[in-house]
């Protein structure tokens, strides 16, 4: 590919980890700036993959609502490769929990139900997002790469840019592959 | 064939001998090639129905599964072409397609180098990164908490029904078995009862089978993974049985306890083994309490020690009682104690009757495991020595002959093929010793049944109590040779007392020192049962109870001494086989604890009569 890959990332519903993760490669971030160009993240000051695409796009968290599943789709229709970065995203991890219960028996637990509310209410302002049952990135558009891992190790996260960098598809194995 | 009647195999290009008979996956495991596997468990009958184990057999058709597939000579395997793990990976992805294996949320998930789960194991082993076939989110998956002690989460069931054959194959209790077919299967016990309401007796033989969280033990799943705990082989102190068990350890904590497959109970244990031991308690005894106007003040060992001394002396007779799960060790040194310092002859076991040991050859565990008769005189093996009883059961469902014989109903009596009235034999006709042959083979009618049924059998073997008639004995000693015997004994080292001489027997005594240990009296209220007839403790006006635990004999206690419990002792046992079991300290006491013998040591100085350590030493020696 001419000239260094793009990359965007973007989050939905996860808790930031796996974003933290990605910063945790340390002095090693210089080296994949040198190697890649990020166009776009949650933790820069530009937050939206830019229109004319990008090479490499990354989500964190899984899909649990209307808006969530629009970042992935957006990100789907603006990237080459799209990476599933973390439990979440991969798997739909931790707030699948939810999905024993109805949408609708969720949101009266928590906004009327739970024991510190008083006349509570289930918000219902047109301009909110729906809520949906959690689901795993895959489930809604293609992933091409899944980086599992609560959070992935960095180094796991390093070893994909490093491939797609150098145009080859990474191969998660040994201790990069670690999902527990 | 080779000439060895060994047959010549290749697995992945390497040259390997098999024996005749073996499969794939044991020729391969003995030549230290390792073919991974779910279903198959080494101690259980392969079943291949996981199909994880594949692999690529020259000149066969299509993938054969190793843990069913027979060697044959010349034949050529890989177990890792890229069919064969292709195959493998489809495999786990379909496993993972059903149920819910949400790893995050299972107790057993770990690292590639931390799981505990055999499932995950393979799947970091296979490089699988996400779902090829995304399971049901919105299904949730029963799960079953009605035991007391372990937990069952269908959700994290693979149906590899390993938990299924161990209950069949190896505690020969066939609870649990499959519903429905295909992707609906189910594991369920009985006709489909709750776990906690069926004929399940909690050996836990299927939780530690269960190669995933779907069985997971309640008091340990939370407190560590496998490799930050350390495995000891030990010895279980719960019975005469001495079953051997792999005691799980993490920072001086004793986690759980799991059969060791390697010793004679082969991997098998009973409730009391492997749970109510390790139930956690907050009554252990940690510093030595004196009475005082009618309360327990906790004093120093020095002044604990002091008192009983000064008391101890004021009295003229003073009676001893022991508990028989005391080591040999113990047991010497306090018979000693009690002769040589207390200067009395009324020491004796608090319970624990042993029947005669010299009826014949005796039976080893395995001897009942593999015998084609069972004939049990008397006792209640299932519901006293749980393990005998299973292993009972077990030669019972390779076609052994149960006869029992009793006088009063056993939990064994639905699994007898003859059932005999012990009147009929401990009562039969005069008791003069030399009509007894005539009585055992001729007159009675259940006689002639146990005799038919001794004779045609190849490995008889006799299971006998305490407290059957000297007829009985007699004519159980007129048996022919082939039969072996095993004696039924309460109380775990009730036989190492019983070489010291130490019988349970009613004692008296101005006073009373009794060392309990670890051993607890049985509940109030409860009826005593045959195999704990516990002789009454006598009126005494000044008591010694040196005990791990509080109870209702601490209760009564003038003097209370701290005592070691099974954990942190070192001795021996001797087992209902016969053998000298060795115990070692699994763990290390509270600091306050002392050693039991160092206590009757430092008493033994203080009453003026030092007891010296070679002669406790020399004899600990002669015990074992």
């Amino acid at each position: 590919m001419p000239g260094k890959p793009r990359i965007a990332t973007d989050w939905l519903a996860g808790c930031a980890g796996c974003h933290m993760s990605l910063l945790d490669m340390d002095e090693r971030l210089l080296d994949i700036a040198q190697a890649v160009e990020l166009t776009s993240s949650p933790i820069t000051d530009l937050k939206h993959p830019p229109e004319e695409g990008v090479d490499v796009g990354i989500l964190e968290g899984c899909i649990n609502n209307s808006a969530t599943e629009q970042v992935a789709r957006t990100m789907r229709a603006r990237c080459r490769i799209l990476v599933a970065l973390g439990d979440c995203a991969v798997f739909g991890g931790v707030p699948t929990m939810r999905n024993s219960a109805t949408c609708a028996q969720a949101l009266r637990r928590a906004y009327v139900e739970s024991e510190s509310t008083v006349d509570g209410r289930v918000p219902d302002d047109p301009e909110l997002a729906r809520m949906q049952n959690a689901r795993a990135v895959g489930q809604v558009v293609d992933v091409d790469i899944n980086i599992p891992g609560c959070p992935p190790p960095p180094e796991a996260i390093l070893y994909v840019l490093s491939e797609l960098a150098a145009g080859r598809k990474p191969r998660l194995s040994g201790k990069l592959l670690d999902w527990h | 064939m080779s000439s060895a009647g060994l047959v010549n195999i290749t697995i992945n290009g390497r040259q390997v001998q098999a024996r005749p008979g073996q499969t794939v996956l044991q020729a391969a495991a003995e030549a230290g090639i390792t073919i991974p596997a779910l279903c198959n468990h080494p101690h259980l009958r392969p079943e291949g129905s996981c199909r994880v184990c594949v692999v690529e057999i020259e000149k066969q058709r299509s993938l054969q599964p190793a843990c069913t597939f027979p060697v044959f000579e010349g034949m050529v395997v890989h177990t890792e072409s890229e069919k064969a793990v292709e195959s493998r990976r489809m495999a786990l992805q379909m496993i993972f397609s059903e149920r819910s294996h949400y790893c995050m949320f299972c107790p057993m998930s770990g690292s590639p180098q931390t799981t505990d789960c055999e499932l995950q194991k393979l799947a970091y082993q296979y490089e699988l990164d996400s779902w090829a076939y995304t399971p049901d989110y919105m299904k949730s998956w029963p799960v079953d908490a009605s035991r007391k002690y372990f937990v069952m989460d269908h959700g994290r069931c693979i149906l590899c029904r390993r938990c299924v054959r161990a209950c069949a194959q190896i505690a020969a209790n066939h609870t649990l078995g499959v519903y429905h077919r295909g992707a609906r299967s189910m594991v369920c016990a009985d006709d489909n009862v709750p776990f906690g309401e069926s004929s399940c007796v909690s050996c836990g033989t299927c939780l530690q089978v269960c190669p995933t969280g779907a069985l997971f033990d309640r008091r340990s799943v939370y407190m560590g993974h496998d490799a930050q705990t350390t495995r000891t082989p030990a010895v279980c102190a719960g019975c005469a049985v001495g079953c051997g068990i792999e005691a799980v350890i993490r920072d001086n904590h004793l986690l759980r306890i799991e059969g060791d497959w390697n010793a004679a109970n082969c991997g098998l244990l009973c409730v009391t083994g492997r749970f109510e031991t390790t139930e956690p308690r907050h009554d252990r005894i940690l510093r030595p309490m004196v009475r005082r106007d009618g309360r327990f003040v906790e004093t120093s060992w020095d002044e604990a020690l002091n008192t009983v001394a000064a008391r101890l002396r004021q009295y003229g007779l003073v009676a001893g009682l022991i508990s028989p799960r005391m080591t040999s060790e113990a047991l010497a040194t306090f018979n000693i104690f009690c002769q040589e310092v207390l200067n009395t002859n009324e020491v004796a076991l608090l319970y624990g009757d042993v029947p005669p040991s010299d009826l014949g050859a005796r039976a080893t565990l395995q001897d009942v495991a593999a015998a084609d008769c069972i004939i049990v005189m008397g006792g209640d093996p299932l519901e006293e020595q749980k393990v005998v009883g299973y292993l009972v059961k077990r030669a019972r469902d390779a076609e052994a002959r149960v006869i029992v014989v009793n006088d009063r109903p056993t939990k064994l009596d639905r699994y007898a093929h003859v059932h005999l009235d012990l009147q009929d034999i401990s009562h039969a006709d005069q008791s003069p010793f030399e009509r007894l042959r005539t009585t055992y083979h001729l007159r009675i009618e259940g006689v002639v049944k146990l005799k038919s049924a001794v004779e045609a059998a190849r490995r008889p073997v006799v299971l006998y109590s305490a407290g059957l008639s000297t007829t009985v004995y007699a004519a159980l000693r007129a048996m022919p040779d082939k039969v072996r015997f095993m004696p039924l004994i309460h109380g775990t080292n009730s036989a190492g007392a019983a070489r010291l001489g130490l019988t349970a027997r009613p004692v008296r005594g101005e006073a009373l020192y009794l060392m309990a240990g670890d051993d607890m009296p049985p509940p109030d209220g409860s009826s005593p049962t045959a195999g704990r007839r516990e002789i009454a403790l006598p009126e005494s006006r000044f008591t010694v109870v040196h005990a791990a635990w509080r109870s209702r004999w601490t209760e009564q206690a003038d003097v209370v001494l701290p005592a070691l419990t099974w954990t942190e002792k070192s001795g021996h046992f001797i087992n209902m086989e016969g053998r000298t079991l060795e115990i070692k300290p699994l763990v290390s006491p509270p600091r306050s604890v002392q050693s039991d013998r160092e206590t009757l040591l430092q008493l033994a100085v203080r009453m003026g009569c030092a007891l010296s350590y070679q002669e406790i030493t020399e004899i600990a020696g002669a015990v074992s």
